[in-house]
């Protein structure tokens, strides 16, 4: 333990890689192996032995919760839920996904019917007992459970968020019976009973699985001497093992939520709190646009499945490296949401067919001609040109021509997914940077800041790893949200005072650490309405706070949708409490050590024209460099494309800064 | 067939471009209006649909929200432009559905759209379903024999005068309501979204160029045309004959029949309706000629992949016969309002059975062929305020020749969500107190039929309940010798414990303590279980 602290190790484990970000002694450490999917850990633990270190706090960005869910793998759950309402998962919201499809596929409920149980006790709206609930009949449904083979017990009951107390008779009895428990008035207390439930359920289905693995990784930490282990939620924040052992459900988006809070920790250091992340990899594209916070949600979707948690609000769209381009019958170019994804991968792999946007950059020269990973992964031109021919001659152009008109189309795709979480809520682009990362974001940024007219892009020192960097930044939070339906009032809010002061003190105490900060929020609408906008409080004590948080629901409604009513009483839907202490941890200066290599003049085609464009390592770069575009920067997992009528500079952090000429 | 080559300085990247900027456009308008409307039926059941057209009233770009509104929502267009000329920041109103609406409560508004040099560039529209606007029964689908029982007629009309509002109209209409307020709130948010469809548009002017915009429209549909026609060319030719019926028989019939004889020739289809049952004076089962095209165009779109855009060109290789003043095609004073959302679905029934035998390999059986139309309304005393409130439940879907039916669905013309029941109790004084898959209710087959669902009302005042719903006697038939489905049921329990049948339309008074329970159809089954039936592909 030196001057600096203990070792600081942020992990993000991937489909393909586990990245590995470590602060020791004022340094940065990189590293990067392949995941071991069947065990998460061990790919984890592995790295930190490649690594030699011992890190007094390891922080993970997990993938162990979205993939039980996608790969079905999680625990036999049974379900209890009021009579009459046992089948509310299977009838959702009762639409279809796609209404043009006449034999839709839709996800089997996590529960089969022989496990979805009915308790005759019953709530009123108000939360008061219309019908009590009999030890008897708690203990027989707990049995019942146990009978048909369930390992996990969801409880979810109507009008539960207004009381706690049928559910809770569960509790102690269902962990007796070795039954992992998931309450509905714990995991989710908000009204809206499907989406109550469905949560409930998918947090103890991946409960069980996600509390032996973090067991395990607990375990070959400590045999390694390494310290505490945090894991990241879906708002980008972090939470003890056993916090994220009970509530599970909130790191589904560990991954994309640390990517954006990696981001947006660069962009501050950089001195811009106001961006939009690009986060490009093989199959898909993240956006998120932060506003000087990272931007929260309180609805996500995990392979067809709802859940209610708080979350980065990250918008994802089927457009990646290796989305593959077609035409139409009626003539119409489309590229994704089909990926040709890492096997076989796009054309330039050697093994596929198909015209990718991979292949796209290839053949317009936008990517390093020695290949991919420095050069360990060759990449075949010859092989992109023929996948390209197809698509060239069913328009009539040539093979520049349709690579050209694919990545016009894929700016599309992504300049549309850009505009959902900037113009569609409000928010100019032209105000942002655009922060580009991932394997293919830094490719794509200049042409997509363009479509959008943002003027600055940012490309971090290395864009690969964004996710364990957010990880090893994270602060540990903890958030409670419980419906209250209470008015918010110019005055006099003592109500919802309480509310929040026991969601603050709940908070922390799932935090449990001294010293945390509490944070609060409201979820507020116009009374009748029922959509619901969360704004902050910046304080609970005073009147004037509960003012300034009814001005701001005005000014956030007026600039979403364009209207706003000062005369319409205002509706709070849920308290919010974050609970957050930070790791008092800061990222190291980086260090440029890489030996300078020349740079070297390549072809690359822009506007349909064949260009010369330098091609500079990255390693090379010093702070201060200077660069005009066109021209391309190549590093281990990632180019980047400085378009004509660009000019990238190298800033202190060796971020690139490129901007508009 | 002709290929992107044909078009006019516009390549197939530009094509897919304009399609993603004039979609986004429609959906952007959905957002804003779901988020901020105030009925239930708008912002939790997403009752409407949002469109773009171009300065002919041609349908470019429509977000995918409601099928039914699919063809009818060019109708209310046309209608409008008769109001011209316009003027920058005038929005139109329409409702009538014998003048370009569906049913009363479908309030579509319309709004030109200029760009700099001061052309028209185009039209928006929105459609949503408002729960009440007047008529003899609360939430305005009552059992009526002619439209004005059914509520307030909009003929096509300026709400707003170059960004004015004409406060008088506005005031008309929601006074009309029994629930002004919430009428205020929604046609604000209509409003509203109309507003921000139009500045996005004008946004798309600037950067394609007005021609340049005007040529994309062109190519779209263009591309919308072609991309039909090759789907119907993968239709055998042949004329296909199909009928069904729902349950509003004329004296001395069993039944209101609906006929179709649909041909396929090459990459062209033939919608001939000709022996349909004449329009009903004794229900709302009509359904306006909008209508119909609707149901239609829906079922050829299910045939064609996502690759298909939504606009009007879709519909120029599809040509209609619907005799005049048949159920299908329906005239003043006819009641309308179950035409929209019941006969549309049993037209769907009609024109999927007619694929049937041309295309074996893709068609499902009937899914629970309505909507199950609940509406709601009163005195609420513990709120001091009258109110309306209307839903509908969803059924089970049809087998088809490669998976079972889904359960408690909706199906077909409709996919609105249905209303949390812990909502319910903070805005009316009724709850449910069960909603469940209904066991058994789907056909047998080799692929099953989806079940249908239960769903009960407990009331805590006085209300006046009606039920508009249909497949209560005929049930979703089965295919390929798939089993039927079960047909659906209507129950009021008295709070003594009686318990009533009701018909498949019905208005009833109910008390504190009453119930009703709905038990919607399942869908019908997909194949023979016995040795030697059909077997899929």
């Amino acid at each position: 333990m030196g001057e600096h602290g203990p070792a600081l190790l942020g992990v993000d484990v991937g489909g393909t890689f586990t990245d590995f970000v470590l602060w020791r002694d004022g340094v940065v450490e990189l590293h990067k192996r392949p995941s071991t999917p069947d065990d998460p850990s061990r790919a984890v633990l592995a790295g930190i032995d490649e690594m030699g270190v011992a890190p007094g706090l390891v922080v993970h960005g997990s993938t162990v919760a979205t993939n039980t869910v996608i790969q079905r793998r999680g625990a036999r759950t049974a379900l209890v839920a009021t009579e009459g309402m046992r089948d509310l998962l299977i009838i959702g919201r009762q639409t279809r996904p796609d209404i043009y499809d006449l034999e839709p596929v839709t996800p089997d409920p996590l529960v089969p019917a022989e496990r979805r149980l009915e308790l005759s006790a019953r709530l009123r709206p108000d939360g008061s007992v219309e019908r009590p609930a009999g030890d008897a009949e708690v203990r027989a449904l707990v049995r019942a459970a146990v009978e048909a083979g369930a390992d996990a017990l969801a409880v979810s009951l109507l009008y539960a968020y207004a009381n706690a107390e049928h559910e809770q008779r569960f509790e102690a009895l269902a962990a007796e019976a070795g039954l992992y428990v998931s309450l509905s008035s714990r995991v989710s207390p908000e009204y809206r009973e499907v989406e109550r439930t469905a949560t409930t359920v998918l947090n103890a289905y991946v409960g069980p699985v996600m509390s032996a693995y973090l067991a395990r990784l607990e375990a070959g930490l400590a045999e390694r001497g390494a310290g505490t282990l945090r894991v990241v939620q879906s708002d980008g924040g972090s939470a003890t093992p056993q916090r994220a052992s009970a509530l599970p459900v909130a790191t589904l988006l560990s991954g994309p939520a640390a990517g954006v809070a990696g981001a947006f920790q660069i962009a501050r250091q950089a001195g811009f709190d106001r961006i939009i992340t690009f986060d490009m990899g093989g199959t898909s594209t993240d956006v998120a646009l932060c506003d000087g916070a990272l931007p929260a949600r309180a609805d996500i979707e995990v392979a067809g499945l709802p859940a209610r948690t708080p979350a980065v609000d990250v918008h994802t769209v089927g457009a990646g490296g290796g989305s593959i381009a077609r035409l139409d019958a009626g003539g119409a170019l489309h590229v994704g949401p089909q990926s040709a994804g890492a096997d076989p991968g796009p054309a330039a792999y050697g093994r596929g067919e198909d015209f990718t946007i991979t292949d796209a950059n290839l053949v317009l020269g936008r990517l390093p001609p020695a290949g991919l990973l420095g050069g360990a992964m060759a990449l075949d031109a010859a092989r992109s040109r023929r996948a390209a021919e197809s698509v060239a001659s069913a328009f009539g152009g040539d093979v520049e021509q349709a690579a050209r008109a694919v990545l016009d189309v894929a700016v599309a795709n992504m300049e549309r997914a850009l505009r959902v979480v900037s113009v569609q809520r409000g928010f100019d682009p032209r105000e942002f940077t655009l922060v580009a990362f991932g394997g293919a974001g830094p490719l794509h940024a200049c042409a997509l800041a363009e479509a959008v007219d943002v003027p600055r892009v940012l490309v971090p020192m290395a864009p690969g790893v964004i996710a364990a960097l957010g990880a090893a930044g994270s602060d540990l939070t903890a958030t409670f949200a419980r419906s209250v339906l209470l008015p918010l009032e110019v005055s006099s809010n003592a109500a919802l005072r309480d509310a929040l002061a026991d969601a603050g003190r709940e908070a922390a105490a799932q935090l449990d650490r001294p010293g945390a900060e509490v944070q609060w929020a409201l979820d507020v609408r116009y009374l009748g309405q029922s959509y619901e906008l969360t704004v902050e409080l910046d304080g609970i004590d005073s009147d004037e706070s509960f003012g300034r948080a009814a001005a701001d629901f005005h000014a956030l409604h007026e600039a979403r949708f364009a209207h706003r009513d000062d005369a319409a009483p205002l509706e709070v839907v849920n308290v919010r409490a974050t609970a957050r202490a930070a790791t008092g941890a800061t990222a190291p200066e980086p260090s440029f050590g890489g030996e300078p290599v020349d740079a070297v003049s390549v072809e690359a085609w822009f506007d349909g024209e064949a260009r010369q464009a330098l091609l500079v390592e990255r390693a090379s770069l010093r702070p201060g460099d200077h660069l005009d575009g066109p021209a391309l920067v190549s590093q281990l997992d990632s180019t980047t494309v400085i378009a004509p009528g660009w000019a990238a500079t190298v800033d202190a952090q060796g971020n690139l800064v490129l901007e508009r000429r | 067939m002709t290929t992107p080559r044909d078009l006019p300085g516009l390549s197939a990247a530009d094509l897919a471009i304009a399609d993603a900027v004039l979609s986004s456009i429609a959906e952007e308008m959905g957002e804003a209006l779901g988020r901020t409307a105030y009925s239930p039926n708008i912002k939790e059941r997403r009752d409407f649909s949002c469109a773009v057209f171009d300065p002919e009233g041609a349908m470019v770009a429509q977000a995918a929200h409601m099928p039914v509104h699919l063809g009818s929502m060019p109708a209310s267009v046309l209608a409008v432009m008769e109001l011209g000329p316009f003027e920058e920041g005038d929005v139109c109103a329409v409702n009538d559905p014998f003048l370009g609406g569906t049913h009363l409560p479908d309030l579509t508004t319309v709004a030109p759209v200029f760009g700099a040099s001061g052309a028209l560039i185009g039209f928006v529209a929105t459609r949503a379903h408002h729960a009440d606007i007047g008529g003899m029964a609360p939430g305005s689908m009552p059992v009526a024999t002619e439209l004005l029982q059914e509520g307030l007629v909009v003929p096509p009309i300026r709400l707003v005068r170059a960004g004015t509002p004409e406060e008088s109209a506005l005031a008309l209409f929601v006074r009309n309501s029994r629930a002004p307020d919430e009428r205020r709130g929604d046609l604000r948010a209509q409003l509203a979204a109309t507003a921000l469809g139009a500045r996005r548009v004008q946004a798309a002017a600037e950067r394609f160029g007005e021609d340049g915009l005007a040529q994309r429209y062109a190519a779209l549909l263009d591309h919308g045309e072609r991309s039909i026609r090759a789907v119907i060319a993968g239709i055998p030719d042949g004329t296909y004959h199909f009928e069904d019926r729902m349950e509003d028989p004329p004296p001395g019939a069993d039944a209101l029949y609906l006929r179709l004889a649909l041909t396929v020739e090459g990459d062209g289809v033939h919608f001939d309706f000709t022996g349909t049952d004449p329009e009903s004076d004794r229900s709302s089962l009509n359904a306006v000629a909008a209508v119909t095209r609707s149901a239609c165009y829906y079922v050829i779109r299910c045939l064609a992949g996502p690759d298909v855009p939504t606009n009007e060109g879709c519909y120029r290789p599809v040509r209609f016969t619907l005799p005049e003043r048949s159920v299908v095609a329906a005239g003043p004073p006819r009641a309308v309002s179950a035409g929209n959302v019941e006969a549309s679905q049993r037209i769907t029934d009609v024109a999927l059975g007619a694929l049937a035998p041309a295309l074996p390999e893709r068609i499902p059986a009937a899914s629970q062929g309505t909507m199950n139309n609940v509406t709601i309304g009163g005195y609420d005393r513990a709120r001091s305020r009258p109110y309306a409130y209307y839903e509908t439940i969803a059924g089970g879907a049809g087998a088809g020749p490669r998976r079972d039916g889904r359960p408690a669905v909706h199906t077909h013309m409709t996919n609105t969500m249905n209303t949390p029941i812990e909502a319910l109790p903070l805005a009316y004084p009724f709850t449910v107190e069960r909603y469940e898959v209904r066991e058994g209710s789907g056909g047998g087959g080799r692929r099953r039929g989806g079940d249908g669902l239960v769903r009960e009302y407990a009331f805590h005042d006085r209300a006046t309940v009606t039920l508009v719903t249909e497949r209560r006697a005929f049930a979703p038939w089965g295919l390929a010798g798939g089993e039927d489905g079960e047909p659906g049921r209507n129950v009021l329990v008295r709070a003594d414990g009686t318990t009533e049948e009701l018909p498949a339309r019905a208005q009833v008074e109910v008390d504190a303590g009453d119930r009703v329970r709905v038990e919607t159809p399942g869908g019908g089954g997909w194949g023979s279980m016995e040795p030697g039936g059909v077997s899929p592909r």
